[in-house]
């Protein structure tokens, strides 16, 4: 069979490939994106983002409607129709699926279902149900993305042993629910069961939960999480799981004691591998690191000089909006422009109960590499509208430089804090100083006027807190 | 910003015109977002040194790869315009990698070694230089496909801005800029950690970018097409074998005395010079001198007649502010200074060094005296801080150790004018109808004839030589 001819092909249709596909498409390329599976969008769409974002949705309302009976207003107990959930879930995620497939073939972007094989650094292998075709390419971008690791000691092929992929599918509501991995898979997959009416136990190995948030952030999500999980156990580790019967049997090991217990479901969310494996990377010059990610340099290029690789695949933080960014830069590397992607700052969003959001500097961050910084903080008490809608159980802070005053980090933890993050983006990437932030009128009553506030606690002038007074 | 691109393109073809190599693409970005290299290892770059004084060419290294250094401890010797300054460190740790080794060229900015397990520091650094950062010379950005980061330390700086681009800062933060304007620097190769912001928190705009790249333009059609090193000034000279008449030797010039006779030739050839000659008699200064000399000496302090002559030349500049201002050029204004500050030249053995004297209307003449021997000694042994050379209202200086009478100094700007004095010489003077000896010091002022009118100028000297003929006892005790 002839190959097919093309400029560019991209493998994996996640955030960054498809992201990569449109863009080189609306630069003029012809472009082939290949995909192993039936719906576009990768594990954001399917297996990941989306679904657990339309779950905590759902399940919120549980909640919700529970903690309303303080405010006079009770409801019966929900019943929960899983099938019915399930079912709305997929609608959610078939819409989004075909929304890609519309835009791709709008613009042209050819889609192969199956699964890509590098023959050589020009030709890809598809294959599918209905047999192989061959693809030349004259630029290659790799979007494979990653998977949930699951280390071999609980690889029992026990369904009951879930990651986040069959987790999001709810077969059913165990009753005991253990979580492995008090990371944000973890803490927002337990939000969405406890929700539901599991008893959940998180297990993390660390001292905390949420790692890489600021302690002071991450803490609210463990005040929260006393009250609606079973138990957090911190420094805690999971040794061994055995099949019992219907219920999984686990030994642990938590404040030096040994522990045995049987739950009815576990989730382990104990990190993702790159899907790098099985793509006949062999058969061209790419370099991949130790942990099998892909070695790339800044404009996106492995060392393989026809391809290029974005995502998860490279590593770095593995979140959908740095994929989406990494698929610009590769296809601008593609196209010969100068560009290389100039982000400063990538933030990072969790969406547990409260949500917890950061970007640029870290205060733990600033510590370490001892870059002198003030923190400025807000807790949301201040807040007209958190008290209005009876959750002050938020923060919200600005890692700030003391001699430009310039933002270099913002954290925030509360009620739609994913939301309130872009702002802190933009400050950081504008190279806004507290001064700007705290000299933009911010609509009140909105949480976002507490980043507002926040800065002006920097400066000892916040109207709804009492901030100490910054001699000048 | 398609207006804004058109005009960078323009302006970028122009640069080129000007033999100013922008490498478009291969620029090697690395943020510091991760990676465990950036957070721990940290670069000390060269800081800004002082004003005009952005380069300069390593004379001694005082550290090596494994040394361990606490920050302000000085690192290397630098020889640039004025002097030869130690560099301190702005960090603390072990130095893993030095990037220098003597007879390079620096500029502010470039990485002078790495340090790893440290603190504190190379953000303040890189900062520093972004906040006050003086416009610099043209950067040209390396294609990391021909130099990578390793092979910095051998890319040696031409001296017109060979340097590499920190376009990465170690554990700092990238210029305050909108993305736009990161982007656009990218795009011309511009590293933004060189452009000072004007905006709040030191950020960027396209306003910044724009007077950074038009220095960078005026640069290119001035000094570029006479560099200052290695090719001698002005018009293309042909080259004379002087080896036809006789034996010779040749030895470079040395980066002090390059940049004396660039400065010898700006001045001169800018100001329109006019030189007053005057003579004081200083008969009773010199009894005065020799009554309180042994007093001076108990004090650890040599009573010179450079003491003298600052305080003289103090009382004139009160009495005549003009000979105490600057002539500011771009603003069309005369610039009056409060304060006295006298710059005195030093003959040294690399040349012509002028350390500076603050506040000479505060101090007493036994403080003057100190003062001015542990300057000269400074000089003498090339110790001389950048800030010992800058901030002068005035010059002295002050030949009569050595001998001859009246000579034609040169303005040093921005100052406007200087005062030359010969040896002092007994001769017969008239005095009340009497011919008497009289010890008389030559004087000499110069002065720019754009600010200073001549009768100015000889109401100024009147009232020198009045100076110096009314020292009394008080001044002394």
């Amino acid at each position: 069979m002839e190959p097919i001819q093309t400029e560019i092909v991209v493998v994996g249709a996640g955030p960054g490939g498809y992201a990569a596909a449109f863009y080189a498409a609306d630069q003029g390329k012809k472009v082939i994106l290949v995909e192993k599976e039936k719906r576009l969008g990768g594990v954001c769409l399917n297996r990941g983002c989306i679904p657990s974002k339309a779950l905590l949705h759902a399940t919120h309302f549980i909640t919700a409607a529970r903690e309303s009976a303080e405010r006079g207003i009770s409801f019966e107990s929900p019943k929960v129709d899983l099938a019915k959930l399930r079912v709305w879930k997929e609608s959610v995620l078939q819409k989004l699926g075909q929304g890609i497939g519309f835009l791709a073939q709008k613009r042209g972007v050819e889609v192969l279902n199956g699964r890509g094989y590098f023959e050589d650094s020009k030709t890809l292998r598809v294959e599918s149900d209905q047999g192989q075709k061959f693809v030349n390419f004259e630029h290659a971008i790799v979007a494979t993305g990653s998977k949930s690791a699951l280390p071999k000691a609980f690889d029992l092929g026990n369904p009951r042993i879930m990651t986040s992929r069959e987790a999001l599918e709810i077969e059913e509501i165990p009753a005991k629910f253990l979580i492995v991995g008090g990371g944000y898979i973890g803490m927002e997959l337990g939000t969405v069961y406890a929700g539901l009416g599991s008893q959940v136990v998180v297990v993390e190995a660390l001292d905390t939960i949420l790692a890489g948030a600021d302690p002071d952030l991450a803490r609210l999500v463990m005040v929260r999480a006393k009250k609606t999980f079973s138990e957090v156990r911190l420094g805690s580790k999971v040794l061994k799981m055995a099949t019992s019967g219907k219920q999984i049997r686990v030994e642990s090991e938590f404040e030096g004691k040994a522990k045995e217990e049987t739950y009815d479901r576990v989730l382990v969310a104990v990190g993702r591998i790159p899907n790098c494996d099985d793509l006949g990377i062999e058969n061209t010059k790419i370099v991949r690191d130790d942990k099998g990610f892909i070695t790339v340099d800044a404009k996106q290029r492995t060392a393989d000089p026809s391809i290029f690789a974005i995502g998860d695949a490279v590593g770095g933080v593995l979140l959908a909006h740095k994929a989406a960014r990494e698929a610009r830069t590769a296809v601008d590397g593609i196209l010969g422009a100068t560009d290389v992607s100039l982000p400063i700052t990538i933030p990072a969003v969790v969406f547990t109960d409260p949500e917890v959001a950061w970007c640029g500097l870290t205060e733990v961050e600033a510590r370490q590499r001892n870059v002198p910084v003030e923190i400025a903080k807000f807790p949301w008490s201040g807040s007209g509208r958190a008290l209005s809608f009876d959750r002050i159980d938020g923060l919200t802070k600005l890692v700030i430089d003391p001699q430009t005053e310039r933002i270099l980090g913002v954290g925030i933890a509360g009620v739609g804090a994913g939301e309130l993050i872009a702002e802190g983006v933009l400050a950081i990437e504008m190279g806004a100083t507290a001064k700007d932030l705290a000299l933009t009128v911010h609509p009140h009553p909105t949480l976002s006027e507490t980043l507002m506030e926040c800065a002006e606690v920097f400066y000892g002038h916040s109207t709804h807190t009492l901030a100490k007074k910054k001699p000048v | 910003m398609d207006g804004a691109y058109e005009t960078f393109e323009k302006i970028r073809q122009s640069l080129e015109k000007f033999h100013l190599v922008l490498r478009l693409g291969g620029q090697c970005v690395q943020f510091c977002l991760c990676g465990a290299n950036s957070m721990f290892d940290m670069d000390v770059k060269l800081p800004k040194l002082g004003e005009g004084a952005d380069s300069g060419s390593v004379v001694t290294v005082f550290v090596k790869e494994g040394d361990s250094i606490r920050k302000d401890q000085p690192i290397l010797e630098l020889e640039n315009e004025k002097a030869v300054a130690s560099v301190p460190s702005t960090a603390d740790g072990i130095v893993s990698k030095l990037f220098v080794k003597p007879g390079d060229k620096l500029s502010v900015g470039q990485r002078i070694l790495s340090v790893s397990g440290g603190a504190e520091g190379a953000t303040d650094a890189t900062r520093s230089n972004r906040m006050d950062g003086e416009i610099s010379n043209v950067v040209v950005q390396s294609n990391p496909e021909e130099h990578d980061r390793e092979d910095e330390p051998d890319v040696a700086d031409d001296g017109e801005g060979g340097r590499k681009p920190e376009t990465s800062q170690a554990s700092g933060t990238v210029p305050a800029a909108a993305p736009t304007i990161r982007k656009l620097a990218l795009d011309l190769g511009i590293d933004l950690a060189r452009v000072r912001g004007s905006e709040r928190g030191g950020r960027i705009v396209m306003a910044d970018l724009k007077r950074y790249i038009q220095n960078l333009q005026s640069r290119g059609r001035g000094e570029k097409s006479a560099p200052p090193s290695e090719i001698p000034s002005g018009p293309v000279s042909n080259r004379i074998d002087f080896s036809k008449w006789g034996p010779i030797s040749a030895k470079p010039l040395s980066s002090l005395r390059q940049v004396i006779s660039r400065r010898m030739t700006e001045n001169w050839t800018t100001i329109p010079h006019v030189t007053q000659y005057d003579e004081a008699d200083i008969s009773a200064l010199l009894e005065l001198r020799k009554k309180y000399a042994p007093a001076f000496n108990e004090n650890g302090a040599r009573l010179t007649l450079t003491s003298f002559a600052l305080k003289a030349v103090c009382s004139a500049l009160r009495a005549h502010p003009i000979f105490n201002a600057s002539l500011d050029e771009s603003s069309n204004q005369i610039v009056f200074k409060d304060y006295y500050h006298i710059g005195i030249a030093v003959d040294t053995d690399a040349g012509l060094l002028v350390p500076v004297i603050r506040n000479v209307d505060q101090k007493s003449i036994l403080d003057l005296s100190k003062e001015l021997e542990s300057l000269a000694a400074k000089a003498r042994d090339r110790k001389v801080s950048l800030d010992d050379l800058q901030g002068g209202t005035f010059t002295i200086s002050n030949q009569g150790g050595i001998g001859g009478a009246q000579f034609t100094p040169i303005v040093n700007k921005p100052e406007v004018a200087i005062l030359g004095l010969g040896r002092g010489l007994l001769k017969p003077v008239v005095k009340d109808s009497q011919i008497v000896q009289r010890t008389m010091l030559p004087i000499a002022v110069s002065y720019d004839h754009r600010v200073i009118d001549g009768g100015t100028a000889a109401r100024f000297v009147v009232g020198l030589v009045e100076a110096f003929e009314s020292f009394r006892d008080k001044d002394l005790a």
